[in-house]
């Protein structure tokens, strides 16, 4: 009570979903993920109380680690952030146990059918299993494959399968891994994730647009000239330079965290709010969407690369000189890409998504920029009336500003543009979870209203093959511009944007 | 949406044959099913007005049980044609004293655990007991059984299969029916005693029905006050987990209230809170001591006092952990068109001053959608911040409201439901469990 910063009365308030009694099991459980994520986001729901008492988590890797060892490492990633919730730490510390498993070795995976039935029973999880597969991309399928030959998916409703992103390299190789995911268990099993989707302010696109009445009638192509879509980080490839270097930012950001905001950003209302009601509109209208220039993708698309940059005392490297790092590298950490949605609702406006490391800013957001006012009554006072736009900033500073013109006081009747600002800190004070904290609970509770269905990760890479084709064929075609590091990007990135007289926003 | 009838006619079966009858209904051979995995519902539902008003023909039958509109109009009307005061709550002791002192032979179906409210069984319950007490003193025991699978009407493929057991019967013949109970709750399923009636009611059997091990659903808005909150705080002192719908029905008050605190700006005030008036409906202030004790264990106030004085108002002394009393004060409000749940709060109050902050004192007042909120709004709020946000109604049918709690209770006591019925029983001066 002391802390005015936490209000007492939002404790314990919240109403939350019941997870049902179950066993998670972690495949990948050593791996970078797992300690940083994972098993943070599961503690934030031990301690939120919304874990079941009937649960249990299985860490899997091919590491001989026993339950103790396993826990140990986990207390040790733990201990930084919770110094003041030991007790509750050790508590669940109980909850986790470890199973070595090689997910080539078919014995590796009987035993861990063994140990889940022996939990089952210890723990009384009345048979319910999360797999979570959070390993290289190239096991995806192995792993399948034995969970399914060891029957642990062969219960509908008792099984589910979470897989973590990249689901594919391209169109194709998506749709070989959806077949192969799909010959071991049902769709409805499967809870593809993309953590943009667990972020309070991407779910928070839907509320705006579906709980007001006054966005969606103006929420098309007769109210809305352009849409831009941006995510920008600061940092550079840091130590994941060995799976960067096969992605880029196109596979690592675009085919999945923009094309996500995009869908939910221009998706048309669902009927009504169910899973596969608004999988269905997503999927729609991701069909639906192109890009600006398909046969000739250089007039859509630019790619970079980011250069030296920083300051003499804080000097940045290239991508090309970071550790791991090809020094020939042709891998792009920006991009910039133009498409359309041919449909009712948005035939005609484009789209631009933007994604790149060591920008100027880290910051997610997307812009909705209004029409004009058919005739201008009044002078701007900045010259030329600014066009109205809604911002919906997904991070930092989470929240949503709107732009509009008024009169600027004094005699006269200019006009000048102001913000009206929603801050999520300023209204709820409290800072949300992490997009993981959310995404794990719906896995487990059977939610997929907030994970990516086959048709919707197909439709996302069918998008982009024209891009990753050139890439592939003739990269000459779609050459890698360097940019220096904490800039906004390559200078051809705005002339994009020139040719149809617009900027990118710059906050 | 309507209730639902179970698809199949229920079987009547002797007590005993009942358990061994489902057993071998569910076995694989039968169905290739075991039924939905989920949790058993025991219900207490004596619809006692429901069958006093049918009996009196003021009402067509068949029982149900269910908190149904016609049931809710019918017994309004009994209120005003008995010349009850218009304050008196539609299903309150009264109405049903002057309903069984009325003459009256209709007799209708009894159809009591065969209709399932689409709200609970869209959960897919596994099994529904339901005990149906009879008004009249000699009706022997009867046993029903019948599957029931859930229709959905969205067409959701989720749906699993469950059962329904009626035992009917006078309240001596459900005590013996009691009985079967162990054979017919599956051990792996957790199962829940819904006590459909008011808590001053049936004592033998509630205390026969409600063990330890069962999660308890009850309604602090019917039975004594006293009683209600006694009750309460005995079994989750126990270590029952039970849960209040009353308490539930609090959620958009203490939603709201919340809701005004949460910008970071407006927290300071809370340490300076020196008022809290709350007026409720009718003269149940069960709901409105919940709220008072909750809002005082958020923020750390100490009892220092409390009485009842003339009408019903009851004050209490508070005191905040800088020393400063705050005055609490729930004044029962006569309406004249009662809620479907008694000692529902109208509005409330909440006033915070500083001598030490150069802020202006700042005045909350929440009022409920029907509720007027003149009396909170008068005495000297003009040199005040005001803050005004209006609750919604909670207009829910039992039925709506029991399956919220069951699809979103963890099956344990809310910890703040248990730190804060103590502190209404003490402002109540009921008797603690040591």
């Amino acid at each position: 009570m002391s802390n005015p910063t936490t209000n007492p009365l939002r404790v314990g308030l919240r109403q939350e979903r019941v997870i049902s009694p179950q066993c998670l099991v972690i495949f990948g459980a050593s791996g970078d993920l797992t300690h940083r994520k994972l098993i943070p986001a599961l503690f934030q729901l031990f301690k939120q109380r919304r874990l079941p008492s009937e649960f249990a988590v299985i860490g899997c890797a091919r590491r001989k680690w026993d339950d103790n060892e396993f826990r140990q490492k986990m207390e040790n990633a733990l201990s930084k952030d919770s110094k003041e919730d030991q007790n509750l730490l050790k508590d669940f510390l109980k909850l986790l146990f470890y199973q070595s498993v090689d997910l080539q070795d078919p014995e590796g995976v009987i035993n861990l059918a063994t140990r889940l039935e022996e939990l089952d029973r210890i723990k009384a999880t009345h048979s319910n299993k999360t797999f979570y597969l959070s390993i290289s991309p190239s096991f995806y399928g192995p792993a399948c494959n034995a969970l399914r030959e060891a029957g642990l998916l062969s219960d509908i409703k008792r099984s589910r399968l979470v897989i973590e992103k990249p689901f594919g390299r391209d169109y194709s190789s998506a749709q070989i891994l959806n077949q192969l995911v799909q010959s071991c268990c049902q769709e409805s099993q499967v809870f593809r994730i993309d953590h943009y989707l667990g972020k309070e302010t991407v779910q928070n696109i839907l509320v705006m647009r579906f709980a007001n009445a006054i966005f969606e009638p103006i929420w098309n192509r007769n109210y809305i000239s352009s849409i831009q879509i941006t995510a920008a980080e600061t940092v550079g490839v840091e130590e994941r330079a060995g799976y960067y270097e096969s992605s880029g930012a196109l596979r690592d950001m675009v085919q999945n965290h923009l094309t996500q905001m995009l869908a939910i950003t221009t998706m048309e209302p669902p009927g009504h709010f169910d899973p596969e009601a608004i999988r269905n509109e997503k999927a729609k209208v991701l069909q639906a969407a192109r890009l600006a220039d398909e046969i000739k993708p250089w007039n859509c698309c630019i790619r970079g690369q980011y250069s030296k940059g920083g300051t003499q005392n804080q000097p940045l490297l290239g991508y090309q000189e970071e550790p791991g790092v090809n020094p020939d590298s042709t891998t792009e950490t920006y991009v910039a890409t133009k498409l359309f949605i041919d449909n009712w609702r948005w035939q005609g406006v484009p789209f631009y998504l933007r994604t790149g490391k060591r920008l100027a800013k880290r910051l997610s957001e997307v812009v909705l920029t209004f029409r004009e006012a058919p005739v201008h009554l009044f002078d701007a006072a900045g010259g030329s009336p600014t066009s109205n736009q809604l911002i919906l900033r997904i991070q930092p500073n989470e929240g949503a500003d709107f732009r509009f013109e008024v009169k600027s006081p004094g005699s006269g009747m200019r006009s000048r543009p102001v913000e009206m600002e929603f801050s999520y800190e300023e209204s709820f004070g409290e800072p949300s979870d992490e997009g993981y904290v959310r995404l794990l609970a719906d896995a487990m509770l059977g939610d997929p209203t907030l994970f990516t269905r086959s048709d919707e990760v197909e439709a996302a890479w069918r998008l982009y093959t024209p891009i990753l084709e050139l890439i592939e064929d003739s990269p000459w075609q779609l050459p890698l511009y360097p940019y220096e590091s904490r800039t906004w990007g390559p200078a051809e990135a705005d002339a994009l944007l020139a040719k149809d007289e617009l900027l990118w926003r710059r906050p | 949406m309507s209730p639902q009838l179970t698809l199949q006619t229920p079987l009547q079966l002797p007590p005993a044959e009942i358990p061994l009858y489902l057993e071998q209904l569910w076995s694989q051979s039968q169905l290739g099913n075991t039924g939905a995995n989920t949790f058993c519902l025991l219900i207490w539902q004596p619809a006692l007005i429901e069958q006093e008003l049918i009996r009196t023909g003021k009402l067509a039958g068949p029982i149900i049980g269910n908190q149904r509109k016609e049931l809710i109009e019918a017994a309004r009307h009994t209120v005003l044609e008995n010349d009850l005061p218009h304050c008196t709550h539609p299903l309150d002791k009264t109405v049903l004293s002057s309903l069984s002192s009325s003459k009256g032979i209709h007799n209708s179906e009894d159809l009591r655990g065969q209709y399932v409210d689409v709200a609970i069984s869209a959960l897919n319950p596994r099994r529904l007991i339901t005990f149906a007490p009879t008004i009249s003193n000699s009706h022997p025991l009867e046993t029903l059984v019948a599957a029931y699978c859930p229709l959905n009407e969205e067409g959701n493929k989720n749906s699993a299969c469950g059962d329904v057991v009626v035992l009917r019967g006078d309240q001596k013949s459900l005590l013996k029916g009691f009985g079967i109970l162990t054979k017919l709750l599956p051990k792996e399923l957790p199962s829940w005693l819904w006590w459909n009636s008011n808590l001053d009611d049936a004592p033998e059997s509630l205390n026969h029905l409600a063990i330890k091990e069962r999660r308890l659903i009850i309604d602090t808005a019917l039975g004594q006050p006293i009683n209600c909150l006694e009750l309460l705080i005995t079994r989750i002192h126990s270590g029952q987990a039970v849960n209040d719908l009353n308490w539930l029905r609090l959620r958009s008050w203490r939603e709201t209230l919340a809701m005004v605190f949460d910008p970071p700006h407006r927290r300071q005030a809370l340490q300076n809170v020196i008022r809290l008036d709350i007026d409720f409906e009718g003269d149940h202030p069960v709901q409105a001591l919940l709220l008072a004790a909750w809002i005082s264990n958020r923020l750390n106030w100490n009892l220092e006092a409390s009485n009842k004085k003339e009408g019903n108002t009851i004050q209490a002394k508070f005191k905040r952990p800088d020393g400063v009393f705050v005055e609490v004060i729930l004044i029962p409000l006569p309406v004249g068109n009662p809620s479907i749940h008694p000692g529902q709060i109208v509005g409330m109050r909440l006033i915070c001053k500083s001598n030490k902050s150069s802020h202006k004192p700042m005045c909350v007042i929440l009022a409920s959608e029907s509720g007027e909120c003149m009396r909170l709004e008068a005495g000297g709020m003009a040199s005040m911040e005001l803050l005004e946000e209006v609750v919604p109604n909670q207009q829910n049918s039992v039925e709506m409201d029991v399956a919220r709690l069951l699809s979103s209770s963890r099956g344990t006591t809310s910890p703040l439901l248990a730190a804060s019925a103590p502190i209404a029983a003490k402002i109540l001066d009921c008797e603690m469990p040591s």
